[in-house]
């Protein structure tokens, strides 16, 4: 009863902000086969595949940071209200173990953001089939899943951010979360990150449970 | 009887700014118990360690036996706990959030959270974020009610109540806290409405404790005699039984737990000349003042 009761908690937060984050992403992967079309219709096949193949390309670049701004998003919109008035003394007042209610909140936070990006990823992957060959659909994939990893990213760096208690911790938090995102965001050529993207993912695993410091330090009472 | 908490050589510092050095209290099973203090001697600090979200620097307070510090799922359980401001989840609903909460506690009792919100004139379906501050109180309380716990701890519950809520509070807690032989810790800024709610009192200042005692026995042990000095130079300051002195040209207000007789006899044993002598009846405000001066 009692996960039922934090899903539910942390549904009505997150709720429009998720719902509206998937809608946007929908239309602008839309979008941007829709401009894939427009190309091929226009510009001709054989023109839009030498620019890629050969002039380094990325049709798909516009989503470089759509899944980056839902970390962020489900992040700040799951957590700021927690912080707000010090509230989330109330889930820590939870006759549940503190650790083991902030890891609920944070699955449910991270699961909601992938089924947003599966939600993309699928459009992403389907449609680019219609246009490309296998080859380059899975360069294409190997090349946008950093930025899904930067995501996911985003929203343990807000976590652990928002909760931490000390407003130095966090601007310190903040600076070196900026620096480390830009890991996954950092080359242009497609298919580049084959040999990081398992590294990052583990690194990605690994930041997921960043905010139990947070935490840790917020009923030590830090300030 | 039980102590439902005991707090023993609890010391604690905010970087080197004291708060409190060894401070010892307890708080027994069915006590309503106050803690008074003036602003900065740590009534927060002390609501914070009791909850677990600030470590002492030394010392222990025990809930039900079990360290504050590390509480079990089934003592926090036992624990009802408001927030300062009665801060709740203001993004929820009355409706949403007695779902939330019913999720948590086996013993859920709906029945006085409705009881309260019928009282309130509010829709179920309104959010807790567009309610008054007294109407977001009675939602804070009736949530501790249904809840069941048989320990309230109560940060500051008068802050921002008008009147009328802060009467409707205190009379709804005391009556279910003694029908149900409820044990509550409770601070407030507002002494009138703890000498309306509490049984004990817990008076804390920057040197630690000044009294822990039932408010009755303090209220008739603790005195004020006022009286005009003919000498205005006079010292009274050294004699043992006084408390505290208020002293404004040769007018006196003499704070003890002396009798008048005692009194008296050190006037006239060292030819203190006074007159207008008299023993000023108090409320519990003035009593709190009397000892801890109003600096």
């Amino acid at each position: 009863m009692m996960w039922k009761s934090i899903v539910y908690k942390e549904w009505l937060k997150i709720r429009w902000f998720l719902i509206g984050y998937t809608l946007l992403g929908i239309l602008g992967i839309g979008y941007l086969f829709l401009t894939v079309k427009h190309g091929f219709a226009f510009s001709g096949g054989k023109n839009i595949w030498n620019s890629i193949l050969f002039m380094g390309h990325q049709f798909f670049s516009p989503l470089k940071y759509v899944p980056l701004l839902g970390g962020l998003t489900i992040a700040i919109a799951q957590y700021f209200p927690e912080t707000v008035n010090k509230r989330i003394k109330l889930t820590f007042h939870l006759p549940l173990r503190e650790n083991k209610a902030l890891l609920m909140m944070h699955a449910f936070g991270a699961v909601s953001l992938l089924l947003s990006f599966l939600v993309f990823f699928g459009m992403f992957t389907g449609f680019s089939l219609l246009y490309f060959p296998v080859q380059m659909v899975t360069d294409s994939i190997i090349s946008i899943f950093p930025w899904f990893l930067a995501g996911f990213s985003a929203y343990f760096l807000v976590a652990l951010i928002v909760l931490e208690p000390a407003w130095k911790f966090r601007l310190f938090y903040s600076l070196v979360g900026g620096f480390f995102l830009t890991i996954y965001l950092n080359s242009p050529v497609t298919g580049a990150y084959d040999p990081a993207n398992s590294g990052l993912f583990v690194l990605t695993a690994f930041l997921s449970i960043a905010l139990l410091f947070s935490a840790y330090r917020f009923r030590k009472g830090e300030m | 009887m039980n102590n439902v908490i005991e707090c023993n050589n609890l010391t604690h510092y905010y970087g080197k700014k004291r708060v409190y050095e060894n401070l010892n209290f307890h708080v027994s099973e069915g006590s309503i118990l106050g803690l008074l203090g003036k602003n900065g001697t740590g009534k927060t600090t002390t609501i914070n360690i009791l909850n677990g979200f600030l470590q002492p620097r030394n010392g222990e307070c025990l809930i039900f036996g079990e360290n504050t510090q590390h509480l079990s799922p089934r003592t926090k359980a036992r624990i009802g706990f408001l927030i300062e401001g009665h801060i709740q989840y203001s993004f929820m609903n009355i409706r949403q959030i007695e779902k939330f909460y019913s999720g948590f506690y086996p013993n859920w009792k709906p029945a006085p959270f409705w009881e309260l919100m019928s009282k309130l004139n509010v829709t179920p379906t309104q959010k807790i974020s567009t309610m008054s501050c007294g109407q977001r109180s009675q939602v804070a309380l009736g949530l501790i009610l249904a809840q069941d716990p048989d320990l309230l701890i109560l940060d500051d519950f008068s802050m921002g109540l008008d009147p009328g809520y802060r009467r409707l509070f205190i009379d709804y807690l005391r009556e279910y806290a003694k029908a149900e032989n409820k044990t509550v810790f409770t601070t407030s800024h507002i002494i009138q409405d703890m000498e309306r709610l509490i049984d004990d009192l817990l008076i804390i200042d920057f040197d630690g404790v000044l009294a822990q005692t039932s408010v009755n026995e303090f209220m008739g042990s603790f005195k004020r005699f006022d009286f005009v000095l003919k000498n205005d130079k006079t010292d009274l300051k050294k004699a043992l039984f006084v408390e505290n002195l208020d002293k404004v040209k040769n007018k006196v207000e003499l704070y003890t737990y002396s009798s008048e007789s005692i009194v008296k006899k050190y006037l006239d044993d060292n030819n203190i000349i006074v007159s207008n002598f008299a023993q000023v009846k108090m409320g519990l405000e003035d009593a709190f003042i009397g000892l801890t001066g109003k600096y």
